[in-house]
């Protein structure tokens, strides 16, 4: 299955030179890099061989593989699918069943040690892994037994790399990331709920034809796409700035494209590509189509208190954003188990006052 | 779970419970020692004297004309800075919305970049008055654990609010859990100092300006 | 600095006792009538240090340790470790220490000696505290302690035990008598019934019997129904400076029950200041109910009188005059248009001092200060500023209305070689009768 060069390949597909140099430009400027790498990536690529891809899909929804097949751009980028070799993919493979599981079989074994993983969906450990089961085999098996043939593992989406929805409170599963399943493997995190479909296509591109992968930040999510906050690219920040926000989502600060703070937007603290490289091909993303965002890149990003709770609002209470009257109650009894110690603290102290007076010498005698 | 998400979270919660029992505990603890009865015969009467104790919860704020002249320049950046944390605090829209969660209802805010200039001067205010605690006469016989420690928390609230705000020092929610942290202690060390006097200075300044009006005495 | 080093205060002692023991007295005392005011007034204090800015010892001398809120600080102390809402932590922890008689026995020269009660501070705190107050409480329990000036607890004494606050060959009826003699001047004593009960101080009797002389002269004209009795001459309380409160009660008991037995109405407190406090707004307080007359001082009873048209005063002569209002009778006391409605009817040219009403520095004299010999030096240094502010306002004559601020300034006028005396309003007013 897999052609000798990316560079043959794509000639048989008829993509001139001309076209996959302009395409390797706008990747290179897409991952801050030089113009002139966009040669140089030109050339890596062309002669690079397809490495083997397998793709594992845990507990997800699709949304990441979704994304991935949204990617934009020139239609090359469909062809990125052939600049790797696709060797297992349980929603676009053509085969099923078992013969799907003997593809996967065979890659490993052909690639061993070369091979890249890409996971999406988080990995149940509850009762022995028992709430994801595939083909006979736990999610937790098969992670572990592809894990250690891999060159290197691509996590897609919040799920696989911090745990994402299932993970979330109560997390009956025992839903945790992959890199708390996996060790001793180099693990790129490209997070996101779903990911910016170009970020995927953009890290995969730079693993192929640089054959590393990128610069990664505490998280392991690659710096060129996560190393800014929304709120620091956001193109409402001056409004921000100013002061003017969007008190509810049809008012006239929201038609005025103000500043969505105050309606809860995590921006600030959430690290993604999407005020810059957005969605749709550059159309637009959350927070331009009048939403906060939801900081869906970031871990625990479901637990951590209402999409609609500004982020400077207290994160506790039973809602994970105190409410007026939870906080009045919870102040009010504090304030009478103040005052009742403090009610103690007289007595005992009036007591004590009884106690020093009456030690006191006659006074008449001075 | 993050520091950002346990600062605003578990330790605001438990910081704020301290606090509330804490300043109850103090008030309490003292409201409801002895009393005694005033007998002599006031020379103005009743409500004049609990107006002008009212007037002088206002009044007290500056001194009178014949003593500032001593005391003016002291008094002035005291307050200055005090009134700069005021304005920080109510009036910046991010913190405008932690107190909408605790109290059903916001207000308008200043720019952030006007809160950003306010907060930097109020911090250079804060240095200048540590300067002059710790030079003057008076203040270096006067001053203990509990001046020096009230002043290191609330600078601390104010540099780490700033250090996010400018991303200096790390990343942003760390410096925002640091801040929101730093807040916490502030709360947690409330009830036991000096800050007190943010609940004291309303009964002080209106019993003992009521007293000196009920003489008829300049209050 | 090339000061020597000062040799170490050396403090009173009176009634014998172990030295342990005057700190434990001292806490006892001020246990008896410590409450929520005082509790409230001790935890306000932010140590913002402005009481010292308004305090004359301090602006006199730069030295901190007269700052007005330190001279409370073992009591502060004691405070939150006895009585405060954390005290038992306090306690446990070691957070603050016990209070020991050695410091009390330091704090002696800053609560008796370089303190006038004067209540600047009180007027100045931010927190609203009244410093002069606490200051006041703390005295009863260095009273209590045996830890009060000598001269003080003298004159207490002599008060409490013979009725009398100063040594005299004669008696002081008999000296008021003769007085009455001198200036040819009825002085009704011991009548059985009146409506105004009239108090006489000891410094007017020995020093500015003219003042007695006005004070007959004007009552007389007036019409009054007025006597002096001699089971309760005095308008001092000496024991309102030593801080012995419960002779400061006795004390004031005897005018009360005198004044019962007249009948009278109003007690006239003379020219005198801490009279006026202990009477009028300490008195009913320790009597334990409301008294059943009027107090005033004798301007508010002749402002009164000249109110109501009763009183008629000529035009004075002589040049421009400056007002020093006495502390306890103004910024403590309340008695702030009085003085002035007589000057304006007397047609005086006053030349206001730039401190002036509540906010005039003390003589420096008052709480008791003037009777420390060993706190003359800083007296006199604490004067100073007010006598040239006084020459400052340009007035030829100085006019007060309290004797013992009287003898404070003729003192600091020797002292310094100044040359204004105090004249006495009351005279002005008896002198100048329409």
């Amino acid at each position: 299955m897999t052609h000798s060069t990316i560079g043959d390949l794509l000639l048989q597909n008829g993509v001139s030179r001309r076209a996959f140099l302009k395409y390797c430009t706008a990747m290179a400027s897409l991952m801050a890099l030089p113009p002139s790498m966009g040669r140089a990536l030109a050339e890596t690529l062309r002669a690079a061989r397809r490495p083997s891809v397998i793709y594992l899909s845990f507990q997800e929804c699709t949304g990441c593989a979704e994304s991935l097949t949204r990617a934009f751009s020139p239609s090359v980028e469909s062809l990125l699918f052939n600049v790797i070799s696709l060797d297992y993919q349980d929603t676009l493979m053509a085969a099923a069943g078992h013969r799907a599981e003997e593809a996967r079989a065979q890659a490993m074994k052909d690639n061993d040690g070369e091979y890249l993983v890409i996971v999406d969906g988080a990995i149940p450990t509850a009762d022995g892994g028992v709430y994801g089961m595939a083909a006979g085999r736990t999610y937790l098996d098969v992670m572990q037994e592809v894990g250690k043939g891999a060159a290197a593992i691509i996590c897609l989406g919040t799920c696989s790399s911090f745990g994402g929805i299932p993970m979330a409170k109560p997390n009956p599963t025992g839903a945790r990331p992959v890199s708390e399943i996996i060790s001793g493997k180099p693990i790129v995190n490209i997070s996101g709920c779903p990911p910016v479909p170009e970020v995927i296509t953009g890290t995969l591109f730079q693993y192929v034809s640089m054959g590393k992968l990128p610069e990664l930040d505490e998280l392991g999510r690659p710096k060129v796409f996560f190393g800014n906050s929304i709120h620091d690219r956001c193109y409402r920040r001056p409004f921000y700035d100013e002061g003017k926000f969007a008190k509810t989502f049809d008012d006239e600060g929201a038609r005025n494209g103000w500043c969505l703070y105050e309606l809860g937007c995590k921006g600030p603290t959430t690290y993604n590509a999407c005020a810059t490289v957005k969605w749709n091909g550059g159309t637009s993303f959350p927070i331009e189509s009048g939403h906060g965002c939801i900081g869906c890149s970031e871990p625990e990003f479901w637990d951590k208190g209402s999409f609609y709770a500004p982020l400077s609002s207290a994160a506790f209470g039973k809602a994970g954003n105190v409410s007026p009257r939870e906080a009045a109650k919870l102040v009010g009894a504090a304030a009478v188990v103040g005052g009742a110690i403090g009610l103690g603290a007289a007595a005992v102290s009036r007591q004590r006052q009884q106690k020093l007076a009456g030690a006191a010498p006659d006074k008449k005698e001075g | 779970m993050d520091l950002l998400t346990f600062a605003r979270g578990p330790a605001l919660q438990f910081a704020l419970v301290v606090f509330t029992i804490g300043v109850a505990w103090r008030i309490a603890g003292i409201a409801l020692l002895r009393s005694g009865k005033l007998l002599s015969e006031p020379r103005a009467p009743l409500v004049k004297a609990l107006l002008a104790g009212l007037a002088t919860t206002g009044s007290r704020s500056w001194p009178h004309p014949e003593f500032i002249g001593r005391t003016g320049a002291g008094e002035a950046i005291g307050y200055s800075y005090h009134i700069g944390l005021f304005i920080v605090v109510l009036a910046f829209a991010p913190h405008i919305q932690t107190w909408a969660g605790f109290l059903g209802f916001d207000w308008p805010a200043l720019p952030s970049g006007v809160i950003t200039i306010i907060s930097v001067i109020t911090f250079a205010l804060l240095l200048a008055v540590l300067f002059r605690r710790l030079t003057h006469r008076v203040l270096r016989l006067l001053s203990n654990f509990d001046d020096y420690f009230s002043w290191f928390i609330t600078t601390l609230v104010i540099v780490t609010g700033l250090m996010a705000t400018a991303h200096f020092g790390g990343r942003y929610e760390t410096l925002l859990g640091l801040h929101v942290l730093s807040f916490d202690v502030l709360l947690l060390w409330f009830p036991l100092g000096k800050l007190m006097h943010a609940f004291y200075i309303f009964p002080s300044r209106a019993i003992n300006g009521y007293l000196l009006a009920r003489k008829g005495a300049p209050s | 600095m090339n000061q020597a080093v000062p040799a170490p205060f050396k403090a009173d002692h009176q009634t014998r006792m172990p030295p342990e023991a005057r700190a434990q007295r001292a806490l006892s005392s001020f246990a008896h009538e410590f409450g929520a005011l005082t509790a409230l007034r001790m935890e306000s204090c932010i140590h913002c240090g402005m009481c010292a800015d308004a305090c004359h010892f301090y602006i006199a001398t730069e030295d901190p340790k007269y700052t007005p809120i330190w001279k409370v600080e073992p009591f502060k102390q004691a405070y939150k470790r006895e009585s405060g809402p954390f005290a038992p932590l306090y306690r446990w922890l070691g957070l603050k220490k016990e209070v020991t008689t050695a410091e009390l026995e330091q704090w002696q020269e800053l609560l008796f000696d370089s303190c006038n009660l004067c209540g600047r501070c009180s007027l100045i705190c931010p927190m609203g505290i009244d410093v002069a107050t606490l200051i006041e409480q703390a005295r009863h329990a260095m009273f209590d302690a045996g830890l009060a000036p000598a001269e003080l607890h003298q004159s207490a004494q002599r008060q409490e035990l013979f009725g009398e606050p100063f040594e005299s060959k004669e008696p002081y009826r008999q000296k008021l008598e003769q007085i009455g003699r001198d200036h040819n001047v009825t002085i009704p004593v011991d009548l059985p019934k009146a409506n105004v009960l009239l108090l006489v101080s000891g410094v007017e009797i020995d020093r500015y019997p003219a003042q007695v002389v006005a004070l007959a002269k004007v009552m007389a004209h007036l019409g009054a129904k007025a006597t002096f009795r001699s089971d309760a001459l005095f308008a001092e309380n000496m024991a309102y400076f030593v801080g012995a409160r419960d002779w400061q009660r006795n004390i004031s008991e005897y005018v009360i029950r005198e004044a019962a037995a007249i009948g009278a109405k109003t007690v006239i407190v003379p020219e005198c200041g801490h009279a006026y406090t202990a009477l009028r707004w300490e008195a009913a307080e320790l009597h334990g109910s409301k008294l059943p007359f009027k107090v005033q001082h004798i301007t508010e009873f002749l402002a009164d009188a000249l109110k109501a048209g009763a009183l008629k005063l000529r035009k004075a002569e002589g040049g421009s005059v400056t007002f020093h209002d006495p502390c306890q009778l103004v910024r403590r006391g309340g008695v702030m248009d009085a003085p002035r409605a007589l000057m304006a009817a007397l047609g005086l040219d006053l030349h206001e001092l730039k401190n002036k009403k509540g906010f005039s520095f003390c003589c420096a004299g008052g709480g008791g200060v003037l009777l420390i010999e060993r706190a003359t030096e800083l007296r006199h240094r604490a004067v100073a500023s007010k006598l040239h502010e006084i020459d400052a306002t340009g007035a030829e004559r100085l006019v007060t209305s309290c004797s013992g601020c009287r003898a404070s300034f003729e003192d600091a006028a020797q002292h310094f070689h100044w040359n204004k005396t105090p004249a006495s309003l009351l005279e002005l007013v008896a002198n100048h009768l329409a």
